[in-house]
């Protein structure tokens, strides 16, 4: 009888410490949210080098909300502390009011450890590094006006601003939320890390998905707001640049960017080292390790950690709604500067600029620039505006770091 | 009402700042990459230009030198019959002739191929027989 007594109770204790008790009904909607983008990632491959992790982190963190917990120190007597762990040895004491108390530690979950590296801003420059390792900036140096289009793209982070402060958000809430316009994953990251942290699920769920919407968000846009004769416009071929060119560049847009913005020093630095260790030449190795190692093990400690803050009490929130709302505006809103810049530019130039290439301004690096190149080729096959368009792009990435850097220098965080 | 004007006190603010620093630094980026790619092109090509201008002189003397007839370094017929070929007859002797210069007359009469001797061998005697 005793032993089937002792059964029991040991059964009772597994099912009252499982999910099925302790679970809310958000969390199993969250469960069901993570399943469909693993599907997206999956079956439609969104982005899914990082939607996938994503989608892992949410759901784990909505089965075990443990994952995610902080580390804590519990003040407990002596008979509660042998009672807990069978002895008072090795304990700190703290006295209260005369009484000794121990100091027990509870360690945290595994994802709150790994999440520090996002907290902390350590993540996304890293992230910027591996970027910065793979990206060519020859297209931008041989045509610098490219920045203009990088900065017009990211008007829309501006604009968005607005709209989020008169949704309620408060002056940071609107800055992390704003900066899903940039449509850069790691700066989107870095800067709600900084100004919104309790928004970071969202924002980051939310960028991620525009990024990955980019074939279908902008081409209509590009469409409506150009005629058939400027999208049909061959760009003159670029000049070659020299490998001096390119060696000095990160090292020019560093002194500049860190001097005249101090907040933006940890992206922008991090992506012009990488691009210094990749045109350089001389630390093949290290350049390798920044592309593909570092790169890979950073996008998968970011990613799970990032959905791991999209619990259900966090995520299901009538917020989330206007958040995506405003970062599909900021999105639209950066892609048609983009473009409109690229229009003056058309006319500057008496035709020579496509404005097409002005809608890869706004980052999503390289799926913006092969967005123009086949709006361009569908007007006019023999076109290819995919390295004219690749300058704007990485502008765009210069250009979201430097809004980032903006946004953080003016918002009090 | 108070609170609707602060809001968009922040909104045109954070706007204004926002167009005008980010287009700021990058105009400035523009420039700036600009003036150096324009520098660094124009010392290149000026670094080509007198490279190519060198290699036509060079080009020009020895065409004058081959119309004068006169040339420095003369080799004997017999070498034809040590299975060397034309070309590497040629090799040696624009070799010879550039070490000592087109004023002095030098004659090859002999090219004898190393034999047996290993590159090492001939590394070895290569270089304890050059002058110093």
């Amino acid at each position: 009888m005793e032993i089937i007594d002792g059964f029991l109770k040991a059964v009772n204790g597994v099912f009252e410490s499982s999910g099925f008790t302790s679970l809310q009904w958000q969390n199993y909607v969250m469960i069901g949210v993570s399943i469909i983008l693993m599907y997206l990632a999956i079956r439609k491959q969104y982005e899914p080098l990082l939607l996938l992790p994503i989608a892992f982190g949410m759901l784990l963190v909505n089965l075990c909300p443990e994952i995610m917990a902080a580390q804590e120190t519990h003040l407990m007597t002596a008979e509660e502390c042998i009672a807990a762990k069978g002895s008072i040895e090795g304990y700190a004491t703290t006295i209260i009011d005369g009484v000794t108390y121990y100091d027990v530690p509870t360690y945290g979950g595994l994802l709150y450890y790994l999440y520090q590296g996002v907290k902390l801003g350590i993540y996304p420059p890293l992230i910027f590094l591996g970027i910065g390792a793979m990206t060519d900036f020859g297209p931008l140096i041989a045509n610098p006006k490219s920045f203009i289009l990088g900065a017009a793209a990211q008007l829309g982070i501006f604009i968005t601003f607005i709209g989020a402060i008169f949704l309620g958000f408060t002056d940071a809430q609107s800055g992390a939320i704003s900066i899903i316009g940039g449509a850069d994953g790691p700066t989107a990251i870095f800067v709600t890390s900084k100004l919104a942290p309790e928004l970071l699920g969202s924002i980051a769920i939310a960028a991620y998905s525009y990024m990955a919407l980019v074939p279908i968000i902008q081409p209509p846009i590009m469409k409506a707001l150009t005629t058939k004769k400027e999208r049909s416009v061959v760009m003159s071929q670029l000049r070659p640049v020299s490998k001096l060119e390119k060696i000095m560049f990160p090292v020019i847009v560093t002194i500049i960017i860190a001097l005249l913005l101090p907040d933006a020093a940890p992206l922008v630095g991090m992506l012009m080292l990488g691009n210094l260790f990749k045109e350089s030449g001389v630390v093949d190795r290290i350049c390798k390790t920044a592309q593909n190692e570092l790169m890979n093990i950073i996008t998968i400690f970011l990613g799970v950690t990032v959905g791991a803050t999209a619990t259900g009490t966090n995520f299901l929130k009538p917020e989330t709604l206007k958040i995506i709302a405003l970062g599909l505006i900021a999105f639209c809103f950066g892609t048609a500067f983009g473009v409109l810049f690229g229009k003056i530019m058309y006319k500057l130039t008496g035709g020579k600029v496509n404005p097409l290439i002005g809608s890869a301004g706004v980052s999503a690096v390289p799926m913006a620039a092969r967005v123009s190149q086949k709006v361009g080729q569908s007007e006019n096959p023999s076109n290819y505006l995919l390295m004219h368009a690749m300058g704007p792009n990485v502008a765009g990435v210069i250009g979201s770091a430097v809004a980032a850097g903006v946004l953080l220098s003016v918002i009090p965080h | 009402m108070e609170d609707f004007m602060s809001k968009v006190t922040t909104s045109a603010t954070m706007l204004l700042t926002g167009f005008t620093v980010v287009f700021s630094v990058l105009i400035l980026l523009i420039l700036i990459i600009f003036i150096y790619g324009t520098v660094i092109t124009k010392a290149q090509q000026k670094s080509k230009e007198s490279k190519e201008k060198k290699l036509k002189t060079k080009q020009v003397g020895s065409q004058i030198a081959a119309v004068q007839n006169t040339p420095s370094v003369s080799v004997t017929n017999a070498l034809s019959s040590n299975e060397i070929s034309g070309e590497i007859v040629a090799v040696i002797s624009a070799a010879v002739d550039s070490m000592y210069g087109s004023n002095t007359k030098v004659r090859i009469k002999n090219i004898k191929k190393s034999g047996t001797r290993s590159a090492w061998a001939n590394a070895g005697i290569l270089d304890n027989t050059r002058p110093f």
